[in-house]
Parts: structure tokens; C-alpha cells; sequence
């Protein structure tokens, strides 16, 4: 055998592995998860927009909500997929470019995306989709809701110029909630 | 002339592998069958579905982890150097296949290759025969130069499989007084991707010239609980090419052609784990590599001349934010190291001689990050680092003779300070000192210092100052061959270097320029010199170098989704013993990147040139200018989930080589032609 040294250091590498997985994955999970919370912001963000009447006719009995880049809520979205929003079936799909967009109603970008940006942004000018991030800078560069975090607690900031050019009105009773900010 | 087929030493190495890789899946499905498939995933009875709370219900509870937005992340022209960034989508668009492709593709940077392992040039520096110990190589945060030859290894025997790499940023310039030792030139830090970027499983397989193949499978998750995972392991075989050396053309030397000499076969491991403050990480990877160069006077054409490197850690790192203002973070780490080197000499007979090392060490770091006052961000840190076994052997096996035996072991620890001081709104001074204790030779200070300023929101101008060192290694210090022909010298001291940069960055509109000038004196450069004493070569602190050169950069981005990128060098270093150029520096690089969607996004390509100019060889040749055009074509999403890449590297065939050391006959080595790959992905 030419150097059993090196055995012996995988042999302690998949055992310290699997002691650290096997003591986390267990446990009763008590909290929700940052992830789980903005997958029921996004749910009852849903309940408080109207989108034009052109986009709803169009897919009379579901909502959209497509998810671009990166998914960071892994499994999360399954709790909300299929769930009404006033009388509305919620749907969710993956994408990895922000092509064929036309049924889209929310649109979540991953922070993945963060240096295509603007890019992305501009490809969906004039369209009536509602845009939501939750990456530093994202709601100043005009995406319309973006989720950022305060003292644990999930906080969501909403550019309103950018909701008014994309002809969706969002009700009152969620802006109270949010912080305002306004882009260009 | 007895030949060993090179499988014939494998399955001691694969068995291992295969034992590695069966306790990897037996955690992997373990873990699985309890969490993914099981209760984990879904929210326990007593906790509401979160469609039954109402957004004000949900805007009063706080939550469990916190993973994005969180972390301080520099933007790039606020950090204190000239910075380059290759993402993913790079990786996959130009089709890299090792971190020395991903490196290439940099403004300033250069590789060569004698067939055995990858040497970077960056700053018009990269001597022939040094193992890139003047570039310090980070895997998230992780040295990885060993204990021995302070290796940065960036070719295929870098630790990791360039698929888990999320960016490379390489930062330019001396870094000694935030990392220490090897922070000489640069400081390249290689970021893995997070594990929910995988989201459960992807396998990938790709073949390509001369029989190479590659496969890898890797696992990644975030859990609901905020736990991640990712798991990934990777073995790769090619037989490699028939090489012509010109320099052996002799009937007794099978006319100068070294046949299934060339191989390689490879494999790498890693696991990355995180759960709220804490993450743990473990790599390890073993490459053999066939040397087909008759290398130090090796047998010509003879398959058991070979290198084996294996290198392994694990990292255990907690990361705090104790309030807004401070944060806190630690780390331990276990290294391995090991090096093992089979020549078959003709002396005569034919003798096999092994070259062995090993290297073992541990470490600890502490880093308290601090805002005071508003205008200041003040880093401080201590770290510890024990080498307890650096043993180095050279012995013939059969009749056994030994040659050289030293086993060392050595300390280091070391203490830093980095204020970043906001003046004005739109100057910031960046300034840091660091000083390392060896229990070798003693201290070394390095000081930086940048001044950033931004005159208008689009134009960065940075002036900067600094030191940095590279200590002796073990080898430089203690190989020997029994004062044959070579003796030790254990009082070396470190080398230096003083630079002076000044950067200038602005954006208009989609585009992104950069220029920089630099000034770089080095001295103490460990050469291995003559003594004429006893005509024992040894090395010694004698060296001195200076450069300076200028870097134009310009890179576009457009809403068809067409990018490129174009950057200019122009550098000279003179060794000052000589007054001429150094060997292996091009005066002049070029590169251009251009990457194209064809079909919407399901069909793309990416186009690469890159010209070097003519580098100076030990013995005063040249190997004349070369331009390399590499093509890649991307589709993805054609088919669900699968991703399919090709690419023609070299594709006009071009002829070119490197210049290496004077340990080879050879003044430069031939590198390979036009060749190709193909590689598929696939999710699920």
C-alpha cells in the first residue's frame, strides 16, 4: 500500500460529514424559514393586485407566478401551488430565460440574476407582469416588489412607478404595509 | 525493455476511490431518506400552512435563518485593486474545462503547460520550473498552496471540479497584508456554488480528444430547515496523446515520439455543509499523470515515469453577525498534502528513483469585522497555522538507495489590522498592515494602502500601495540530494515586493472600461545559483526583478442578449542580474470574448481568441507569438433539464509551445493542437 494516510483522511472526512448532516437534518422544525414566509408574501401579494383585463382574459381561471434563475425556495413554492386567489388557481413554473412570458403574471428573480438585471427589466417593459426579487438594490433598479429582511422579519419594499407603467393597481391596503420607493 | 501498462498501478487508486465514493452515496440516501422524502419536508401539524396567515400575521414573524441580502459583499470598484470576475455562465459559455482555462480568459494572465502540471504567468512574471508559489489560490476562503512547494495547482490537479465554481475573482497586486504568505502577484479566490444553486440531482458525462472522459454527480438541497447540502464527485481518464519531441528524433528513441506516455486520470471529491452560523467543508482530489517529456533525463518513451498529487481538507468555519455593526467569524481547518513522483532513470540499469513528499498541517483563524462611527469598517484578525509533518524523501527503489530523508515541521501565526475609512462621501482610503511570525527565518510587516475616489457615479479612480512576501518553502530550504550536486539551505529568507498601481474604471451606458499602469521591484527572489565554493547548486536570496506595464480593458453588454469583452497588456520584467527580459514574458497579450444567443436562449455560442506574444526560453530561443481560437456552441433546455455543450478548442489548429525549465531537454514544449469536447448535463 503506497500511503494509508490518505485513506484514513477520507475515512475521517465522510465520518465528521456525516455526524454534522445526520445532527442537523433531524429535529422538529418549530419556525418557518425565511423562504416559507416570502412563499406566503408572494401568495397574499396575489390576493391585493389587479392585473389589465386584456392579461386576465387571457388566462381566464389561473395566476401565473414563474420563477427565473436560481430557485431559492427549493420545495417551498409546492405549498402554494394549486392554492385559490380569489377564485384563481395559482400556478408556478421555472424558467432560465425571460423568454415566452405571455400567460406570466409574477414573475419571482433569483439574486442569480443580479448582474442580467437590467437587461431583464428592460425585456419586460411593456409587459403587465409584476416583478418580485428579494436582492439588495433590485426595487431601486425597478422591480416592483422586493422582499429584504429587518430585525429577522421579512420586510418588502414596492416601486410604484414601475407598477403604474405596468398598468397593474395595487391595492392600498398592501402599500400601507410596504416602503414606498420610486425609481427614475 | 520491460513496459508496465500505466493501469497496472490504478486499482490501489480506485478502490479507494470507489470505498470513498460508496460512502458518499450511503450518506447521501441516508440523509435523503430521512429529510427530502421524509417528515422534513413538510411543515409539522402544529404549524399553520403559511396560506392560512394574512400578510399582516406574516409581517410579525421572525424567522429562523437568515441566508440572503445578509452577507457584506464589496462591489468591484470599491475594492483596493484591480479586479477580474469569470462567473459560471462564463464557464459554461466558453466551454473552460480547468481553472487555468478560467484564468486565461483574464486581462494579463497567461498559462503554460510542460505536460505535467499548469504554470500561471500574471504581470509578465511566470519563471519556468516555479510551482505558482507566488499567486495565493483560495477555495472560499481555504489556502490552497501546500505545505512543501507552496503549489497553487490550477490545472487538473486543482482540488475542485471547475462545474461546482459559482465565480473566480483574481485580485491583482500584493495581498500580504490581509492573507500573508504567497499573496505575492495575486490572490486568485474561487467561490463554490451555493447548494440550493443545484436543487437535487445533476449528473454530467463529456468526452473528448485522445480518449478523455470525464463524469461527475453531484447533490445539492436547501432543506426547509434552513439546512444545506451539496455533495459532488468526479473521476475523469484519458489516455492521452502520442507526443513528437524533435529532440529525441534517434531510431533508439522510436524516432522521437513518446507513445501512451501522456496520460492523466483524475478524481475529486466535495461536500459543503450549512446550518445557520455554521458551514463545513471537506475536498479532496488524486491525480496520476504520465510524463511523456523525459523529464530530468528520464528514459525516453517510457510509461512509468509519472507525478501523483493528492490533496485534501476540511473546514469548519462560523460566520456571526453579532449586531448591525460587528460581525464575527472563525475557522479550523485539517490539510493534507502528498506528492509522489516515479523516474525511471538509465544509469545504467534501469533504475526507478522516487521522489516522495507529504505534508500535514492545521490551522485556526479569528476575524472580528467592525463599523465604527459610521465611516469606518475596521477588519482585525489572528490566525495560527501548524505544519506538523513536512517530510520530503528521494530513494532508488531497486537496489535501494537513499538519496534524501528530512522530516520538518514549523509554525506560523500571524496578527491584521484593515481600516476602510470613508473620508468624503467619494473618497474612501483603504488601509491595512500585517505582520506573520515563522518559526524558520521570523517576521515579516507588509503594509496597503488604496485611495478609491469617485468623482462622478460612473468613474472610479484607484491609487494604490503595497508589500507583500512569499517565505521559503520547505523544499527551497531542505532538498538535497545527499551534496551530489545539490546542497540545503535552511537560512533563507522571505522575498519581497513593493508596487505602485493606479486603476481607472468608468461605465458608460451598457459598456464597462478599465485601464491600469503598475510598477512592480521585487528582490530576494530564491534562485538556485552555483556555489563556487564547492560547484554545489543552492539556493539562495539573490534575485531581483522589476516591471511595469499597463492593462486595457472594455466589456459590453447588450439587451439581445450579446456580450463581449476585449483587454489589451503590454508588460515588461527585467531581471536585474541579467538587464533582459525574463524568460516565459510575453510583452503583449490579447483576448477577446464574444458570446451570442443563435435560437432564442435554447442555442448559443461563445467565442474566444487569445494572442501572446514571443516568450524568451532559458536559452535565449523564442517561441514566437501564437493566436488560440477556442468555439463553443450551447443548448440548453432543448430537451427538459438537459444541457448539451460543445467545443472545438485551438480550431485553427495553430502550432505553438511553452518554454520550461532547464530541467528538460527540451527548450520548449508543444502543446496540443486543435481539439474538442462534448459535454452533457442533466438535472433532475
Amino acid at each position: 500500500m503506497r500511503n494509508p494516510s490518505y485513506f484514513r483522511f477520507i475515512i475521517i472526512f465522510l465520518s465528521a460529514i456525516t455526524v454534522f448532516a445526520t445532527s442537523f437534518t433531524h429535529g422538529e422544525e418549530l419556525e418557518f424559514s425565511e423562504y416559507e414566509l416570502k412563499a406566503g408574501f408572494i401568495y397574499n401579494i396575489a390576493k391585493f393586485v389587479e392585473w389589465p383585463d386584456k392579461k386576465t382574459a387571457d388566462t381566464k381561471k389561473i395566476i401565473n407566478l414563474y420563477v427565473l434563475g436560481s430557485d431559492p425556495f427549493g420545495r417551498i413554492l409546492d405549498q402554494i401551488t394549486g392554492k385559490k386567489v380569489k377564485g384563481k388557481i395559482l400556478e408556478v413554473k421555472h424558467i432560465r430565460s425571460p423568454k415566452d412570458l405571455r400567460d406570466c403574471h409574477m414573475l419571482f428573480i433569483s439574486s442569480s440574476e443580479r448582474e442580467k438585471l437590467p437587461d431583464i427589466l428592460e425585456s419586460l417593459k411593456d409587459s403587465n407582469i409584476l416583478t418580485i426579487g428579494d436582492t439588495n438594490g433590485y426595487g431601486q433598479q425597478g422591480v416592483i416588489i422586493n422582499f429584504y429582511m429587518e430585525q429577522k422579519k421579512v420586510r418588502f419594499e414596492v416601486n410604484t412607478n414601475i407598477a403604474k407603467r405596468a398598468k397593474l393597481s395595487i391595492s392600498s391596503q398592501l402599500l400601507k404595509l410596504a416602503k414606498i420607493i420610486h425609481s427614475e | 525493455m520491460i513496459k508496465l501498462h500505466f493501469s497496472t498501478n490504478l486499482p490501489e487508486l480506485s478502490r479507494y476511490f470507489q470505498i470513498a465514493l460508496f460512502l458518499l452515496l450511503f450518506v447521501m440516501f441516508s440523509i435523503m431518506g430521512d429529510n427530502a422524502f421524509g417528515a422534513g419536508q413538510i411543515s409539522a401539524p402544529s404549524k399553520p400552512a403559511v396560506t392560512d396567515l394574512t400578510i399582516e400575521q406574516l409581517m410579525t414573524i421572525e424567522v429562523a435563518t437568515v441566508y440572503s441580502a445578509s452577507k457584506f459583499e464589496q462591489k468591484i470598484t470599491q475594492a483596493p485593486a484591480s479586479v477580474s470576475i469569470v462567473t459560471e455562465s462564463d464557464i459554461k459559455q466558453y466551454g473552460y474545462r480547468t481553472l487555468a482555462d478560467i484564468l486565461r480568459s483574464m486581462p494579463g494572465f497567461y498559462t503554460s503547460y510542460d505536460r505535467t502540471y499548469t504554470y500561471a504567468g500574471i504581470r509578465g512574471f511566470s519563471r519556468p520550473g516555479d510551482y505558482n508559489t507566488r499567486l495565493l489560490l483560495l477555495v472560499d476562503g481555504h489556502r490552497i498552496n501546500d505545505s512543501i512547494y507552496d503549489q497553487a495547482s490550477i490545472g487538473t490537479e486543482f482540488i475542485l471540479d471547475v462545474a461546482l465554481i459559482d465565480r473566480v475573482e483574481l485580485v491583482r497586486g500584493p495581498g500580504s497584508s490581509l492573507y500573508g504568505n504567497n499573496a505575492f502577484f495575486g490572490v486568485i479566490n474561487v467561490i463554490t456554488k451555493q447548494p440550493q444553486s443545484f436543487n437535487g440531482f445533476e449528473v454530467s458525462g463529456s468526452a473528448g480528444s485522445f480518449d478523455t472522459y470525464k463524469e461527475r454527480a453531484t447533490y445539492g438541497k436547501k432543506y426547509a430547515n434552513g439546512f444545506e447540502m451539496l455533495l459532488s464527485g468526479t473521476n475523469s481518464n484519458s489516455k492521452g496523446q502520442s507526443l513528437y519531441f524533435k529532440e529525441f528524433n534517434t531510431p533508439a528513441n522510436n524516432n522521437g515520439r513518446a507513445d501512451s506516455c501522456d496520460y492523466e486520470k483524475y478524481n475529486n471529491l466535495f461536500a459543503n455543509m450549512k446550518y445557520r452560523d455554521f458551514s463545513l467543508q471537506g475536498a479532496y482530489t488524486s491525480r496520476e499523470k504520465g510524463i511523456p517529456t523525459a523529464y530530468l533525463g528520464t528514459v525516453f518513451n517510457e510509461n512509468r515515469t509519472r507525478a501523483t498529487d493528492e490533496r485534501g481538507y476540511i473546514d469548519l468555519k462560523y460566520n456571526k453577525a453579532l449586531s448591525e455593526n460587528t460581525h464575527i467569524k472563525a475557522r479550523g481547518f485539517y490539510d493534507y498534502y502528498n506528492y509522489s513522483g516515479n523516474f525511471l532513470f538509465d544509469y545504467p540499469p534501469l533504475t526507478m528513483n522516487k521522489d516522495v513528499a507529504t505534508g500535514k498541517w492545521w490551522g485556526g483563524e479569528f476575524q472580528l469585522t467592525q463599523n465604527l462611527f459610521e465611516k469606518h469598517k475596521v477588519v482585525m484578525g489572528m490566525e495560527y497555522q501548524d505544519y506538523f509533518l513536512q517530510k520530503q524523501r528521494n530513494y532508488d527503489e531497486n537496489p535501494y538507495i537513499q538519496y534524501f530523508t528530512e522530516t520538518k515541521s514549523s509554525y506560523t501565526w500571524a496578527a491584521h489590522i484593515q481600516d476602510q475609512f470613508s473620508i468624503l462621501d467619494n473618497l474612501i482610503l483603504n488601509a491595512g498592515i500585517r505582520y506573520d511570525y515563522y518559526k524558520t527565518f521570523g517576521g515579516s510587516t507588509n503594509p496597503r494602502a488604496a485611495l478609491i475616489y469617485t468623482p462622478f457615479e460612473k468613474t472610479t479612480i484607484k491609487l494604490l500601495y503595497g508589500q507583500a512576501f512569499r517565505a521559503p518553502n520547505a523544499f527551497e530550504s531542505y532538498y538535497n540530494d545527499g551534496n551530489v550536486t545539490q546542497k540545503a539551505n535552511p537560512n533563507l529568507t522571505p522575498e519581497k515586493i513593493e508596487t505602485y498601481e493606479l486603476v481607472l474604471e468608468q461605465y458608460v451606458k451598457n459598456y464597462r472600461f478599465s485601464a491600469s499602469g503598475y510598477y512592480y521591484r521585487v528582490k530576494d527572489l530564491i534562485n538556485l545559483y552555483t556555489d563556487p565554493a564547492d560547484s554545489l547548486l543552492v539556493f539562495r536570496n539573490i534575485g531581483k526583478t522589476e516591471s511595469k506595464g499597463a492593462q486595457l480593458k472594455i466589456e459590453g453588454k447588450w439587451s439581445n442578449g450579446i456580450e463581449a469583452k476585449a483587454s489589451y497588456s503590454i508588460q515588461e520584467t527585467i531581471d536585474k542580474e541579467t538587464g533582459r527580459s525574463m524568460t516565459n514574458s510575453p510583452k503583449h497579450l490579447a483576448k477577446l470574448n464574444i458570446f451570442s444567443p443563435l435560437i432564442s436562449k435554447k442555442l448559443s455560442t461563445g467565442l474566444e481568441l487569445q494572442y501572446t506574444s514571443s516568450r524568451r526560453t532559458f536559452n535565449g530561443d523564442s517561441t514566437g507569438g501564437f493566436v488560440i481560437a477556442n468555439l463553443t456552441l450551447l443548448s440548453r433546455e432543448v430537451i427538459k433539464d438537459l444541457e448539451v455543450s460543445g467545443t472545438i478548442y485551438n480550431l485553427f489548429n495553430k502550432k505553438y509551445g511553452d518554454p520550461v525549465s532547464n530541467e528538460f531537454r527540451q527548450n520548449i514544449i508543444v502543446q496540443d493542437g486543435r481539439t474538442f469536447r462534448i459535454k452533457f448535463t442533466y438535472r433532475f
